[in-house]
């Protein structure tokens, strides 16, 4: 076994059997299947019985169709007084009432609760009493049942067409919404992956150069040798984890709740196309890779392994940036912001999927995107290895600026 | 001739770590680098090491520039010792050992034989954080030389030992040296490099005060410490002919000579022709020339 292959097994080795990669799958396993199956473990832990709501109807139409009970809202339209609901609502036997009352020909509505209720259940029965607000009106009109039911079916039917013939063909809105989702995903994993393996390659390297093993490795291979295990070792524990996450989670969509899961991601996938997928990976891929590159730079520049949170700081900051403006843009993905962070090499690969799936873009731009990505990554790796040669073996005090003038002072 | 370092310097920027140094070690020998904190002898094994680049002079291997041979053939024990933590004993020999350039089972016999000889079979499947300082520093020992290097450099191999594994190293070092080991080493611990050195360098902040036989440094200065156990006064000592200096021990008193043709005449007056129990006649011990060498305006 060559001495390459050699530290790569041995990184590799070392840090695939520890607890915490271990452990970080689990967790990344758990949160996704936590996110997913949120509605199952709701009804499962937090809510066994539906919210009961009285609805106190004073005027003289037949609304009682329009509240339909669901699993976690139950109505029931008691014949008793204001007072005595209200008494039962005090007493804990209704969540809330609804006393509702001819206005002016519309439908006015009181809330009456004694534990306030939680934000949803508040907006579910919001939107309720609007539907039936619109029926009573539409009601009030006498028009035929055939009237009535055109009103409120009513819906515009919108296509999109695209006469920019340079630019991609106009995506729906199922696409785009598949877009937003698979992006946030991918923009979530770039920014997780980044930062664990981004720490991880940077502790590494200051702990090797801080206990002087480093010194003893490099009489025996060349630090440009070493620099390259460490990014490929690295990258491939990245490689090890995004496969077992793939796995572990896909197993969990196709055997829990029958499939249902899996079906749902197979239709987001469905609606996404093959060149967003293509760009996803590449850019997730292009991302870690930079942020190795950084981080194996940063890791070689400070003198022990305490030094390590401080010198990646710069790195994790650009990186947190980065998911901040994905977030901001999953609302509208049109705006400036996105649009510069979308060819920004350090963020770019968190942006340009949410543009890629969930906006009309002409199809130069994720190619100039991914270009300044490898162009970047191309002479990061070409500056960090050569200054890796000079700084992984000086040893200096203060900031990381005080750092490279010193690995600058002592190696020209 | 193994190693020749002719006219090196190292530079930073206005600093010089090591001037115009000069030395050669011959095949098989064990040469001692000397010097106090800072002089420059940890530059010097990072430039022979190729870690570091000369700013001038030439490194030479039998012939062949340091930075052209194959590293397999070196071995290297830095100062601050490092370990991989979390690899077990067995694991973090073989690992050096094959990016030496060796194979598995070429280190299974070494392995087994060094693990045995510095007593840590108990020990071999323990992870070296658990290790105590001495076991941890014994087994990047053995790292340094698993793979049987023509050339070994250790840097400070005695600090942190006790005097049983002391006794051990020095004792792997002399066999090493047997097998044709050419080993390079720098310690504070005089007697060790007394002990062990046929030649060595004397560096006093990066410049060399001396290079060569230890004997022959010893002979610069002449046999001139004279140890006598006697009921004699102190002060009647101090004022014979030729003592320079005279310091008095537990039941005997050390006398600095001006030259060691006055021991003659001390003996003659001390003795009175009758027994005398101690009256012993040595050169200067290499802790004392080296005190008198780094401590002085040598330089």
């Amino acid at each position: 076994m060559s001495k390459f292959w050699l530290l790569v097994k041995q990184l590799y080795t070392q840090k695939v059997k520890a607890k915490s990669f271990i452990f970080s799958i689990v967790l990344y396993v758990a949160v996704i299947s936590g996110v997913m199956f949120w509605s199952d473990i709701k009804e499962a832990f937090f809510q066994d019985e539906p919210l009961q709501i009285a609805v106190l109807n004073e005027t003289d139409a037949e609304i009682e169709s329009f509240f339909e009970s669901t699993s976690d809202i139950d109505f029931s339209f008691p014949t008793e007084t204001i007072t005595e609901v209200e008494k039962q609502v005090i007493d804990g036997d209704y969540a809330a009432a609804v006393f509702i009352r001819d206005q002016d020909n519309s439908l006015a509505a009181e809330i009456a609760t004694f534990e306030p209720l939680t934000f949803n259940d508040q907006l579910s029965i919001s939107s309720t009493l609007q539907y039936a607000s619109k029926i009573y009106e539409v009601q009030q009109l006498n028009l035929t049942a055939q009237q009535a039911e055109k009103i409120l079916q009513s819906e515009t039917i919108i296509s999109t067409k695209n006469l920019n013939v340079e630019s991609a063909s106009g995506k729906s809105e199922d696409e785009k919404a598949a877009g937003i989702g698979a992006s946030f995903l991918v923009g979530f994993l770039i920014y997780s992956f980044v930062m664990t393996f981004l720490s991880m390659i940077t502790t590494d390297v200051a702990s090797e150069k801080g206990s002087r093993v480093l010194e003893v490795l490099l009489a025996s291979v060349k630090p440009s040798t070493h620099f390259m295990a460490k990014l490929t070792g690295t990258f491939l524990l990245a490689l090890t984890q995004i496969g077992a996450l793939l796995v572990i989670q896909g197993l969990l969509f196709m055997f829990i709740d029958g499939g249902s899961k899996w079906d749902m991601v197979v239709d987001i996938a469905n609606e996404l196309s093959f060149s967003y997928i293509g760009y996803a990976v590449s850019f997730l891929l292009l991302t870690i890779i930079l942020y190795l590159i950084l981080g194996a730079l940063l890791g070689s520049l400070v003198s022990k392994v305490e030094e390590s949170g401080q010198a990646m700081m710069p790195a994790m900051m650009v990186g947190i940036i980065g998911f901040y403006v994905l977030i901001s843009g999953m609302a509208s993905p049109d705006t400036m912001l996105i649009k510069v962070f979308s060819y920004i090499p350090f963020t770019s690969g968190m942006v340009m999927p949410l543009r890629i799936g969930a906006t009309d873009i002409a199809s130069v731009e994720p190619i100039v995107a991914m270009l300044v990505l490898i162009g970047t990554v191309i002479l990061m790796f070409l500056l960090s290895l050569s200054f890796y040669k000079r700084s992984v073996l000086t040893y200096s005090s203060g900031g990381i600026i005080q750092k490279i003038k010193t690995v600058l002072k002592v190696t020209t | 001739m193994t190693l020749s370092i002719n006219q090196v310097t190292k530079r930073y920027q206005d600093f010089v770590a090591v001037n115009n140094l000069t030395f050669t070690i011959e095949k098989g020998e064990i040469f001692g680098l000397i010097g106090q904190n800072g002089a420059g002898k940890t530059t010097t094994f990072r430039m022979i090491l190729d870690l570091q680049e000369t700013t001038e002079g030439t490194i030479i291997w039998n012939g062949t520039p340091i930075n052209s041979i194959n590293r397999d053939i070196l071995g290297y024990l830095p100062e601050e010792r490092g370990i991989f933590p979390s690899m077990t004993v067995e694991d973090q020999l073989y690992f050096f050992g094959e990016l030496r350039g060796k194979h598995r089972k070429e280190l299974k016999k070494e392995v087994d034989y060094w693990i045995n000889r510095f007593e840590l079979e108990e020990k071999r499947k323990a992870k070296a954080e658990t290790l105590s300082k001495g076991n941890q520093q014994k087994v990047q020992l053995i790292a340094s030389f698993i793979h049987k290097p023509e050339f070994l450099i250790l840097d400070e191999p005695f600090s942190g030992l006790d005097p049983v594994n002391m006794d051990l190293l020095k004792n792997a070092i002399l066999e090493l040296k047997n097998n044709g080991t050419t080993i390079l080493f720098s310690s504070h611990q005089m007697d060790n490099v007394e002990e062990l050195c046929d030649h060595l360098c004397l560096l006093k902040r990066g410049v060399s005060l001396f290079s060569g036989n230890l004997l022959d440094l010893k002979k610069q200065y002449g046999k001139t410490k004279l140890t006598i156990r006697t009921d004699i006064p102190q002060d009647v000592l101090g004022k014979l002919n030729g003592v320079k200096d005279i310091q008095v021990g537990k039941d005997q008193y050390i006398l600095t000579l001006e030259d060691e043709s006055f021991a003659q005449s001390i003996f003659d007056f001390v003795s009175d022709g009758k027994y005398i129990e101690k009256f012993s006649l040595d050169y200067l011990t290499l802790d004392e020339i080296f005190k008198d060498k780094v401590g002085g305006p040598n330089v």
